[in-house]
């Protein structure tokens, strides 16, 4: 049965068939009139470095064990996302929606909200419900509180009271015009703590955990820490399973829920824990400061534990809250990362990089940068944030440079800062490879989204292990680019 | 120019192919407008201010600004959704402000979610709207039109296929090769200015029946042009469109030409498509995709010896459901945009080893150890036309014969 190859009529067109199709260049050149370059003098924004606000939370929601978002408002907003859950992770992505038509434009999401929120619980009795907002259902002015008051109400009727017991609810108001994705994460992780979490009056030693945009490789790297610490952890929104699971042929249950996910319950004790940590300030900060506030958690910002200074800081106040020492296993990989530098130094040092990302991701990855040699050009944070300059000018000044830092600003401005003044490495986002393609500049992907190479949800960039796969895929980046094949194994 | 918060936008761009595919690169330094204008995103990334304020402003100073970026543009089309439409911003005055200033063409296009049930919907607003404002410009002005000693007898307009993975590389040859000339892909790798010839042609062959249908009876009535409806995938379906568009002519000789072509074309995918064949027939496919595909393709899974078990769209109206029926084996499941729990139910009954379906939906039945193919926008295409089949069964192939299902379903 198995042919050879070569045997095989595998082609109708190829691919290479159609490239031969390109076009020459033309070689005039207009540039943009420098007055429209920053996107701050601009009413027009062109190549957004970020979305709106209720992927953020919808991203929040599919960590959560059986839990769906349920999105109010029309049909394209939930389209649009699973889309892009799909992309990025190459896992189904359930989301359901209110299918605004304009009779909910015109007299609200009432009805659509309480007849889609019933089906929900009947047909997928899923454990939570979170009802994500959206632009139209916020110009429109729904009154989410009530309508979900009066479904709950009416199922209850229903279906008797047990229903209540099964479904929770949380409501996360995500206005896109009023922020971005990051925000929308930030409000869920308020939202989610806000409605869940209660104090028992008995404290225990847990420890929790709002990691932001990490991917499912990512957190397993910090389980793997957290255990070798020995303290007892719970990551909040924990898509590590949720959105990276194995296929394991037919389950034999129908809907199909993933495995895993932080469950309800872990959110309810939130109240009792000893501390909580947000490592992503600006997605998730918000749930972490709520906590301590209203219960009392201690509550640790810190910025994402990329490369060797984020790590230490992470553990060593892991370390200082929970009592237990930081084990040799942990020093251990510590010392393999910064033997990697030591290795590479040459190839990194001096190097000029520019930077595009989420804020967090672009605040880490510029210290990570940083304590690698290379000098930080133009770092583009996608979402105005003050926090994240606020660092970067930090690990500047400590390490003394200038870069431009365009914060909240778009891609054009980027791009054309590093067409006019090339880095040797780009750092950023899958949105980045057309700019890394025209000035002829390796791109090493990191952030989000990532959605066009294999398996970057499962390697990590956090921890020390995960600084060490970053720092040899940098490496690797300069070395194809800009080493001749003969001078790659000094 | 999409008038809308960041989202809108973000979300669709890049998501089709388009013209700066065939252009390299532009070197470093060098921004050659037409091989890049579509890979931007252009948005008006409302913000609560200008949400309470109105937008309308602000989209002019953007549109204005976007020309000044991209001197050479054609011209303009601006989308307003969900929000921006709430508000009442009047984007036809903006666009007819910003068109007089710059003196090119400015569309817009009033395309809110909500309006429809569907993506359906938006086809049918772009048509008519689209179709409404052509009309008026080219009264304006004449000079967009086809001069009359341009024009020739074989004329078309090939209308509702949108360059899917390259499938005009497959599909266009066919009819040049017919002696027709294309005047117009509505609207796979359009330009607006030829765009503007559309009511020039002397026949529109429709491929999408469900999306651009509209202006092909637009068309029809405001200038009588005729339409013929085609089918451009598998062999059989593909050689009925040919004869079917060289009946239309009448002549002899493109008659002749058509067999021709089909003789020449089919002998050579024969080879690959019956070692194809062997391999696959027997197997049960289930179909998901947009609407006229999902009737469309009963007929080349046949042709691949594949039995159809299930047929669902995600916007079909009457019409699709009505030609799926006529299609299929009496007692295969025809559903209406399932949503995932019936898709499940669907696998569970129906048992396929093969789903043709889109991204969202792949990787839940992939879960379920059942092969998929990404049927909206293919995994290698084109899968149109006669070479391009070749290229549909290949993935077909190897979605289906893949070793990673026997292996996972290998207990340890
Ligand atoms: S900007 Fe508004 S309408 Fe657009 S995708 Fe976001 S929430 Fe939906
Ligand atoms: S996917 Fe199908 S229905 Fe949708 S536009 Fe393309 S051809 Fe038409």
């Amino acid at each position: 049965m198995i042919n050879h190859v070569s045997e095989i009529p595998i082609e109708g067109i190829t691919y290479k068939q159609l490239r031969i199709e390109k076009k020459p260049l033309t070689p005039e050149y207009v540039p943009p009139p420098p007055e429209l370059v920053p996107a701050a003098k601009r009413a027009v924004c062109i190549d957004p470095s970020r979305t709106c606000m209720p992927f953020g939370a919808m991203w929040a929601t599919l960590g959560v064990h059986r839990a769906i978002p349920f999105v109010q408002g029309a049909q394209g907003c939930t389209t649009y996302v699973r889309y892009t859950f799909s992309r990025i992770f190459r896992e189904p992505a359930s989301i359901a929606t209110a299918s605004f038509h304009e009779d909910a434009a015109v007299f609200g999401g009432r009805k659509n909200l309480i007849r889609g929120v019933r089906n929900l619980v009947c047909r997928y009795k899923p454990e939570l419900i979170a009802i994500v907002t959206t632009c139209s259902s916020e110009v429109i002015g729904d009154d989410i509180q009530s309508f979900l008051a009066e479904a709950q109400d009416l199922m209850e009727e229903e279906f008797g009271p047990e229903v209540l017991d099964l479904t929770k609810f949380v409501v996360v108001n995500t206005p896109s015009f009023a922020g971005s994705h990051v925000e929308g994460y930030n409000r869920a992780a308020h939202e989610f703590l806000k409605a869940l979490s209660r104090k028992s009056g008995q404290p225990s030693e847990d420890l929790y955990f709002i990691p932001g945009f990490l991917m499912p490789g990512d957190l397993r790297e910090l389980k793997h820490l957290f255990e070798l610490m020995g303290v007892s952890y719970h990551i909040l929104f924990d898509i590590s399973d949720t959105l990276d699971c194995p296929l394991v042929g037919m389950p034999n249950k129908i809907p199909y829920y993933p495995p895993g996910g932080t469950r309800v319950e872990e959110f309810v004790r939130a109240g009792d824990a000893k501390a909580i940590f947000a490592l992503s300030p600006d997605a998730g900060g918000a749930g972490a400061k709520w906590l301590s506030r209203r219960h009392k958690v201690s509550a640790f910002v810190l910025p994402m534990p990329i490369g060797v200074g984020n790590t230490d800081e992470l553990l060593k106040t892991v370390s200082e809250v929970s009592g237990r020492p930081i084990p040799e296993a942990i020093r251990w990989e510590r010392g393999i990362l910064l033997d990697a530098m030591a290795d590479t130094l040459h190839y990194t040092m001096m190097k000029r990089v520019a930077i595009c990302g989420d804020p967090d991701f672009a605040a880490a990855a510029t210290r990570f940068v940083c304590e690698l040699g290379m000098i930080p050009t133009y770092i583009l944070v996608g979402t105005k944030s003050s926090s994240a300059a606020e660092e970067i000018w930090k690990v500047c000044e400590e390490y003394n440079y200038k870069p431009v830092i365009m914060n909240g600003s778009d891609q054009f401005e980027w791009e054309y800062a590093l067409k006019n003044d090339k880095p040797d490495v780009i750092l950023g986002h899958s949105r980045c490879v057309n700019i890394s393609k025209e000035i002829r500049v390796p791109l090493v992907r990191f952030g989000f989204p990532v959605y066009d190479r294999i398996g970057y949800q499962r390697e990590p960039i956090v921890g020390y292990r995960g600084g060490e796969r970053f720092l040899a895929r940098i490496v690797n980046a300069i070395l194809d680019h800009h080493y001749p094949d003969d001078r790659t194994h000094q | 120019m999409i008038h809308a918060p960041v989202g809108c936008g973000y979300y669709t761009w890049g998501t089709r192919r388009h013209l700066g595919d065939v252009y390299n690169w532009a070197a470093p330094g060098v921004l050659e407008n037409e091989a890049n204008h579509r890979r931007h995103c252009y948005t008006t990334a409302m913000t609560e201010q200008d949400i309470i304020f109105g937008g309308a402003e602000k989209l002019k100073r953007a549109l204005l600004e976007a020309f000044r970026i991209n001197p050479g543009a054609q011209g303009a089309i601006i989308y307003n959704t969900c929000s921006t439409a709430l508000i009442g911003d009047d984007i036809e005055q903006v666009a007819r402000e910003v068109s007089a200033m710059v003196g090119k063409p400015v569309f817009a296009c009033a395309s809110p979610g909500f309006c429809g049930v569907s993506q359906s919907k938006g086809h049918h607003e772009f048509n008519t709207q689209f179709y409404r404002w052509l009309l008026k410009y080219r009264e304006k002005h004449p000079e967009v039109c086809m001069k009359e000693e341009e024009k020739t007898p074989y004329d078309v307009n090939l209308i509702g296929d949108y360059n899917i993975d390259w499938d005009l590389v497959t599909v266009v040859p066919l009819f040049e090769k017919l002696g027709l000339r294309i005047l117009n892909v509505f609207t796979g790798n359009a330009r607006l200015k030829d765009l503007f010839k559309l009511p020039d042609a002397k026949l529109n062959i429709v491929h999408c029946q469900r999306s651009a249908t509209y202006i092909a009876e637009l068309l029809k009535e405001g200038y009588e042009i005729p339409f013929v409806r085609v089918s451009l995938f598998g062999i059989s379906q593909t050689a009925k469109s040919l004869r079917d568009v060289a009946a239309w002519f009448g002549e002899e000789k493109m008659k002749r030409r058509a067999e021709e072509i089909i003789e020449e074309e089919t002998a050579a995918i024969e080879k690959a498509l019956s070692w194809y064949r062997e391999r696959l027939s027997g197997k049960r496919v289930a179909i998901y995709v947009g609407a006229p595909r999902v009737w469309h393709w009963p007929k080349v899974m046949e042709e691949l010896g594949m039995e159809v078990v299930a047929c669902m769209t995600t916007f079909g109206h009457k019409e699709d459901y009505e030609k799926i029926v006529q299609r299929v084996k009496p007692g295969t499941l025809v559903i209406d945009n399932p949503n995932e729990f019936e898709i499940e139910e669907m696998i569970e009954t129906c048992k396929p080893d093969l789903f043709l379906t889109g991204l969202k939906e792949k990787y839940l039945v992939r879960k379920f150890g059942v092969p998929t193919l990404n049927s909206h926008s293919y995994e290698a295409g084109p899968y149109a036309g006669f070479r391009g089949f070749v290229n549909f069964a290949r993935d077909i192939y190897q979605a289906v014969c893949a070793p990673v299902w026997r292996l996972a379903r290998n207990e340890i």
